[in-house]
């Protein structure tokens, strides 16, 4: 399988007042198409930071990252925003639906905003999508009448609606119970096996991971441990306080 | 569009309070502007149909005679056959009417004041008899009612004259009374005559405080004139609009006909006879004015209104325009989540930006509509109703008795329009905010 991302001797600093913050440092990592990925790690560890670079709403203070073969550090801002409409799909932890629009017209935003389509034909895509995710009864209702989980599946038929290469999701079953969160996996592995979307999520939660079909390990913005063989660095014991 | 339009639309009816109290300050505001644009109009209109009734014509050929180089009458010599050129050479012509002017101490049994005198032609004035209303006996006489008394058509009739009422009140005179006219002739003898008061008017604002109307003959005898002699020949046209490209016109035909012209001076003829009398030269000019210059002494009432609408408009809409920002800054905080959701799935910044300033726009043109409309229909109302101004001070200034508001589309059409872009300009630095905030900022902010 051709690899879709491509992270690159990545570092990533945050400043904090006076201080900074060194989130990532030195991180290289490979995901081939149609991969299942868990990035997995404490909290702090540096797997939102990943994520948020592999989506494009970030870029890295050193390194380079590619997404399906396209370096983000060569594009501005419409290239990264274009990058992220039309091969990228998000998947939030608060499931971040938009308040005053019905599933339906949550679902068909991102085909809006892509364009070029007819309105039949996102109709029916958007229906199509909505029905894979189970949620057809629910097509006209706003999100504040739905439960957790019905939320996080819209959020999953509007990260697939625009068919993406890559589906990422950062903590998706943080906000929901242990049968829904388990629920929830199993429809992103089924999307998965189905349409061969990559997706990468992030957690915390070892159940989750165990439905992953690769485990990227992170601890203090290394990665610890790829899922693909031996370990990657060692991680220094935190200093004894004195 | 349609979904940002829907997006737009929502936001604003999920907040129902803010939007209610911004879009209920704006609507108010609008509606004040407009009821203001309607008394400016108003009183331009007031303003147009007073002068063009009492004082002047769409354009006004009149002229100035100069026996020596230092006097000066206003007087037009062969007034028939200048009205017979205008007559044929004006474009657009309704009708013409010949008056005559005079100055005089007018003279009753209690006392005296000075006025113009205005020398009619009664078959000729159908225009200002339409418009002169009798005055009822209490507006001029203590102890008077509301009978009306006296007839307009009395003016017919050599030795008579037609007062307003606030002439008749200071003048302690009323109708069948006589005065007695205190003047002096171009050849500076004084002469005097009496007349008999037919009938008292209803005041017509500043302008009738100085117009007593005489029959012309009386002008004549007066002043001793000849004849053939006129004040000014009053030129009607279809379309009032044309006046001063009319006037131009008439310049041209003049001078082609040989007469002497002078320079446009637009002040009304009371105000020339120093600058004319310190001209030399003698014998007969024609002077063109057009309407306006025959009242620009009155045209401070209509800036001074428009002046005050401007300033308070002005702080209003500055008012209101802190008010539509710092609820977009409001409005951009509490969303700055959505905002980066929407930069993550895809939405560019332009698109943000756009999203933003649909919502200020939206608002604000359906506040504007809503007070514009409102203002229209408050505006007709009141206009309808003939409300009567009862303090004699701001009836001058308005130049009428009855409240006069004049609802244009345009005024109307404009104070939208201008409303709406205020609002989206007021929005455009918080809409700039959010369309600049990082994707990676927006979505993890916590407010």
């Amino acid at each position: 399988m051709p690899a879709v991302v491509e992270v690159r001797g990545v570092e990533k600093d945050y400043p904090l007042g006076k201080l900074t913050v060194r989130a990532l440092r030195g991180v290289d990592l490979t995901i081939d198409a149609g991969e299942f990925v868990s990035i997995a790690g404490p909290s702090g560890s540096g797997k939102t930071t990943l994520l948020n670079l592999i989506g494009c709403v970030d870029v890295p203070t050193q390194g380079s990252v590619s997404v399906d073969g396209q370096a983000t550090s060569s594009l501005d801002d419409n290239g990264l925003t274009n990058l992220r409409l039309h091969k990228l799909g998000f998947i939030f932890q608060t499931f971040n639906l938009i308040g005053v629009l019905d599933v339906f017209q949550n679902v068909e935003f991102p085909l809006l905003l892509q364009g070029g389509m007819d309105k039949a034909a996102r109709r029916a895509r958007v229906e199509a999508i909505v029905d894979a995710v189970g949620l057809t009864p629910q097509l006209r209702q706003r999100p504040n009448e739905l439960s957790g989980g019905q939320r996080q599946r819209v959020a999953i038929a509007r990260a697939l609606v625009t068919g993406p290469r890559i589906v990422l999701a950062d903590e998706p079953t943080a906000n929901l119970d242990s049968q829904t969160g388990a629920n929830i996996i199993d429809l992103m592995k089924e999307l998965n096996a189905k349409d061969g979307t990559t997706f990468i999520f992030s957690t915390h939660d070892a159940e989750v991971m165990r439905h992953a079909n690769r485990v990227i390990r992170l601890a203090d913005g290394l990665i610890v441990d790829d899922g693909r063989g031996a370990p990657r660095a060692e991680v220094p014991a935190p200093a004894s306080p004195a | 569009m349609g979904v940002f339009l829907r997006i737009a639309a929502r936001n604003i009816m999920l907040a129902r309070r803010r939007t209610a109290l911004l879009g209920g300050a704006l609507a108010l505001v609008t509606m004040l502007l407009v009821l203001l644009l309607a008394l400016s109009a108003g009183l331009s209109d007031t303003i147009v149909r007073s002068a063009t009734t009492l004082s002047a014509g769409h354009v006004n050929v009149s002229g100035w005679h100069k026996l020596t180089s230092r006097d000066a009458a206003p007087i037009v010599m062969d007034a028939q056959k200048i009205r017979a050129i205008v007559e044929a050479e004006t474009p657009g012509l309704d009708y013409t009417i010949v008056r005559h002017r005079g100055w005089a101490k007018v003279v009753s049994e209690a006392t005296s004041l000075n006025a113009g005198l205005v020398g009619i032609n009664y078959a000729e004035e159908g225009r200002l008899m339409a418009q002169l209303q009798l005055a009822p006996t209490s507006e001029y006489k203590d102890g008077g009612d509301d009978t009306k008394v006296g007839d307009f058509s009395e003016i017919a009739r050599p030795g008579t004259a037609i007062l307003f009422a606030g002439q008749a009140r200071r003048l302690e005179v009323g109708v069948g009374d006589v005065l007695t006219l205190s003047t002096e002739t171009s050849d500076g003898q004084s002469n005097t005559g009496e007349v008999r008061v037919v009938a008292v008017a209803k005041d017509m604002g500043m302008l009738s405080n100085w117009s007593i109307f005489v029959p012309t003959q009386t002008i004549l005898d007066i002043y001793q004139l000849k004849p053939d002699t006129a004040g000014a020949i009053m030129v009607y046209l279809k379309d009032i609009d044309r006046a001063s490209e009319t006037m131009d016109t008439l310049r041209d035909v003049f001078m082609r006909h040989g007469y002497g012209v002078m320079d446009h001076n637009p002040v009304p003829f009371f105000m020339k006879f120093e600058s004319v009398a310190g001209e030399d030269w003698t014998g007969q000019k024609i002077d063109l004015t057009i309407w306006s210059d025959e009242v620009s002494f009155l045209q401070w009432v209509v800036t001074a209104v428009d002046t005050i609408s401007f300033v308070l408009i002005t702080v209003l809409l500055i008012i209101i325009g802190v008010g539509i920002m710092n609820t977009m800054w409001i409005a951009v905080r509490e969303r700055t989540g959505e905002v980066g959701t929407l930069r993550a799935i895809g939405m560019s910044r332009r698109r943000v930006l756009l999203m933003f300033l649909l919502e200020a726009l939206l608002l604000g043109f359906f506040a504007t509509v809503v007070g514009a409309g409102l203002g229209a229909a408050i505006g007709l109302a009141v206009d309808a109703a003939a409300i009567h101004v009862p303090v004699a001070a701001v009836q001058a200034i308005l130049m009428t008795d009855v409240l006069h508001l004049q609802v244009q589309l345009t005024d109307v059409l404009a104070a939208i329009a201008v409303f709406t872009v205020v609002t989206a300009l007021s929005a455009l630095a918080p809409a700039l905010r959010a369309a600049r905030l990082e994707p990676v900022t927006a979505i993890h902010h916590i407010g």
